[in-house]
């Protein structure tokens, strides 16, 4: 998982890519199918274990967490550990533990801890700010002192301040992104990353 | 394997057989695409909420077939939905239904669409793009500390959603053999970094048919547009929206009756710190009824409403705010009755504060009281008080007490029957009268509730209720000699209980298959006051409440894109006027074609050729099978 390219993707790709894409959903959809079950085939396909639910909504957004660090310029030492940062939701936390063991990001490692409520934000690359986080703002405006790439999931999400929100649309997992609130925190987004967001807010 | 092809670097084996798959080798565009059939987040997040709250989310409505308010309300099993005719609807909670059913407040964005008439809701008059609706609120028992009079029994809060979530083009069409609607809707980005969506929608429903066999005359025609236009900001965002319709119902044996309107919402909302929350909203609404054997009323309303929410020392969550509603209501009077005055400018004015203190980690104290002052009764006080105590993340018990009221409307003070009346010594005399002594009805209302997830794929939730009710509206023979407002008057000569149990549980059976059930049983009992000579005991006083009801609804989600879902449903008994008990099927049967195309076929009541669910036979109206097909294409 370690080439992932941080640059954009040359336009002149997008169609091979929407084609490969829809090639891929073909693939995925027959096997779910097969499954019995058309989009939610995945988490059957995770070692016998039926989950449903909540629990997919987690993995898919832990999973999205572990993608995001790979669209994103951090500064620092080339190989060092991301250090990836959850305050409020502690399940996602243990789903990013799980993802993340054995994996790397463009060669790093990652790492993560659960955050409280007042917990500095230095030393972290990534932090995710669940719903029920009880000063979103105050801890959002210090990450970005920071150059944290915050995440949150709360339809306010990038009003309060947060770089990357998820948001559920059509019952699906999607995320919007604040190019303002990035270049407060002086991160720079692959436009791959902004491509496939939902939504993009620019500068006003 | 086709990943192979791709530009997609490392592209993992999506393996059929389950041995080496994870999550974290989807790329984006797939995990983008992956469906989530949990309970969504608002459920979430109000899973702590003290009180019995069902929400229909947005894919229950799309997956229900339901294309109007009323047919989705009939999703939450603590509501009572009765159709009267093709237009008509009785809803309430916690009984107390009628024809013109007073006990329930219900919002659109925060738009409140009682009638200031009888403190009800004229169903012909509200539509929404069903396709735009976030989420259904539904809270059975009193939300008068919130929200003021009139949520005596229940509040239904209709929630669309953002300008931002409704980018790009939808058009729906669905014709059936009893009704036909179009839809077409557009959103887009504004210069100012706001975002919009515009929209028209026409709906035709034809008349449906008695008992007895001949037609109702009560089919519509309804015309609708508006817009709906949000800027987010950094800490805060603006909202405005607006509707603009015109509906002809038809009338037995007559031309169509004339109903139009339109209204304008404009909300900011600004998050000031971290532990404080500000939001300023201000309703314009407007509405005409030229129904000659019912209201001719225009009412214009202008709603202005303050709330600032703050957190204090980590342990206090206050709210306090204050509103003011004025109402210019213009009547003539209809072939039938007539109110006095013709014309009345009302008033509301409120201040209300709640505090939410956390006693210790899982439990929060919510004290709150609200008062109201309106016209004809002056101040109300509407106190309440909540407990609730969450021994651990998925399941929390809950108990309240509240008083409530419902302040009289125009009908109870100003109405007047016969439209013409016969004049004795230069005196009218009418036959039916508003009481001018009439005060508000008043509830008490004790609550206990428990919810619990024991495991990620069930939760259920039940709530005991137990109401006392006081002060309920009758009509009375007139004793006051001369100096009456009818030979019958309108007054608080009645007094009940209602007490109950709603139940509701959700079961993801398998990751394709979801159950929901629902269930309310209830014993709503009335009874006369010392003194009342109440005869029909037809206003006030609860007979058209089922001592139970429950529903059981499947939700499949099927290979190639297809999905089931089917709803079975019954309703008890109504005492008087007698409908008998009946069971109903609905059901849907989706095809996303392509991406972008969905095909639907609905039939709704597909058990009987037809059923009643309110009124007097044989010149009640009865609902029919209905088999629809529906086509939704986006762009």
């Amino acid at each position: 998982m370690t080439r992932y390219a941080k640059e954009s993707v040359p336009k002149r790709q997008q169609p091979l890519r929407a084609a490969c894409l829809s090639l891929v959903l073909l693939v995925l959809g027959a096997a779910g199918a097969g499954a019995g079950a058309g989009a939610v085939a995945a988490p059957q396909m995770q070692a016998g274990s039926a989950l449903a639910g909540p629990n997919l909504e987690r993995s898919v957004k832990a999973a999205y967490l572990f993608k995001f660090l790979g669209y994103v310029e951090f500064s620092g030492d080339p190989g060092a550990a991301l250090n990836v940062g959850v305050m409020a939701a502690d399940d996602v936390a243990a789903e990013v533990t799980r993802l993340t063991a054995g994996r790397t990001v463009n060669g790093r490692p990652v790492t993560v801890r659960t955050l409280r409520d007042g917990d500095p934000t230095t030393g972290l690359q990534m932090l995710f700010v669940g719903a029920g986080a009880e000063r979103p703002v105050q801890t959002l405006r210090n990450a970005a002192q920071n150059g944290v790439l915050t995440v949150t999931d709360d339809e306010n999400g990038l009003q309060q301040g947060a770089i990357i929100n998820f948001r559920l649309v059509e019952d699906r997992i999607r995320f919007e992104v604040s190019l303002p609130a990035a270049e407060r925190s002086n991160l720079k987004l692959s436009s791959r990353l902004l491509s496939v967001a939902y939504h993009v807010q620019k500068g006003n | 394997m086709a990943p192979a092809f791709c530009s997609e670097p490392a592209q993992p084996a999506l393996q059929a057989d389950g041995q080496s798959y994870d999550i974290a080798d989807l790329s984006l565009e797939q995990l983008n695409n992956v469906v989530i059939t949990s309970v969504s987040r608002q459920e979430e997040r109000l899973a702590n909420a003290a009180a019995s709250i069902f929400i229909i989310g947005a894919a229950d409505i799309r997956r229900s077939g339901a294309r109007s308010l009323p047919e989705a309300l009939r999703l939450a099993p603590n509501l009572q939905v009765a159709r009267q005719n093709a237009r008509d609807y009785s809803i309430t909670s916690r009984g107390f239904n009628g024809q013109f059913a007073n006990k329930l407040l219900v919002l659109i964005d925060g738009r409140s669409i009682y009638s200031p008439l009888f403190s009800g809701v004229l169903w012909d008059a509200q539509d929404v793009v069903m396709d735009d609706i976030d989420r259904i609120e539904v809270i059975s028992g009193p939300g008068a500390t919130i929200w003021g009079a009139n949520a005596v029994n229940g509040v239904i809060n209709i929630i669309t959603r953002s300008a931002k979530d409704t980018q790009g083009g939808l058009a729906t069409a669905s014709a059936g053999n009893r009704d036909r609607d179009a839809t077409v809707r557009y959103g887009g980005t504004l210069q100012s970094g706001g975002h919009y969506r515009v929209y028209g929608r026409v709906v035709d429903i034809d008349d449906a048919e008695r008992a007895a066999g001949m037609n109702d005359g009560t089919g519509l025609r309804r015309r609708q547009a508006g817009f709906r236009a949000d800027w987010d900001r950094p800490l805060g965002g603006l909202t405005v929206s607006g509707d603009i319709y015109a509906a002809d119902l038809a009338q037995p044996g007559r031309a169509d009756a004339a109903l139009s309107g339109a209204n304008l919402i404009a909300r900011v909302t600004r998050k000031l710190t971290d532990d404080s929350d500000l939001r300023v909203q201000l309703v314009l609404d407007h509405v005409e009824r030229n129904q000659p054997l019912a209201f001719i009323e225009r009412l214009d309303v202008v709603d202005l409403d303050a709330q600032h929410s703050l957190r204090v020392g980590g342990r206090h969550n206050i709210t306090w705010g204050g509103g003011y509603r004025y109402a210019q209501d213009r009547l003539t009077p209809s072939l039938v009755y007539g109110f006095i005055p013709a014309d009345r400018s009302l008033h509301w004015g409120s201040l209300f504060a709640q505090d939410e203190w956390s006693l210790r980690d899982d439990l929060r104290l919510t004290v709150g009281a609200k008062v109201e002052h309106n016209n004809y009764t002056g101040a109300e006080y509407l106190p309440n008080v909540r407990l609730a105590w969450q021994p651990g993340p998925t399941q929390l018990l809950w108990t309240s007490l509240s008083r409530t009221v419902r302040a009289p409307s125009r009908y109870d003070r100003d109405y007047r029957s016969p439209a013409t009346p016969v004049i004795v010594g230069n005196v009218p005399r009418y036959g039916i009268g508003g009481g001018p002594d009439f005060q508000s009805e008043t509830a008490r209302v004790a609550e206990l509730g428990y919810r619990i997830q024991p495991a990620p794929a069930w939760s259920y939730s039940a709530t005991l209720f137990y109401a006392d009710y006081d002060r309920l509206r009758t009509q009375e023979p007139n004793v006051n000699g001369p100096a009456y407002s009818g030979l019958r008057q309108v007054a608080n000569g009645a007094a009940g209980t209602n007490r109950g149990i709603e139940m509701w549980a959700r079961w993801q059976a398998m990751p394709s298959w979801r159950l929901n059930g629902g269930l309310t049983l209830q014993r709503v009992r009335t009874h006369l006051k010392e003194g009342s000579g109440d005869s029909g005991g037809v206003l006030g006083v609860a007979t058209s409440d089922p001592n139970h009801q429950w529903q059981l609804r499947s939700s499949h989600d099927l290979p190639r894109d297809m999905q089931l879902d089917w709803t079975l449903r019954y309703t008890g008994a109504l005492v008087r006027p007698a409908v008998p008990s009946y069971y109903e099927l609905d059901a849907q049967w989706l095809w996303k074609a392509r991406r972008n195309i969905d095909v639907a076929l609905i039939g709704q009541n597909l058990l009987h050729p037809y059923h009643a669910e309110f009124g007097a036979a044989p010149g009640r109206s009865v609902v029919q099978r209905s088999v629809v097909l529906k086509l939704t294409v986006r762009f």
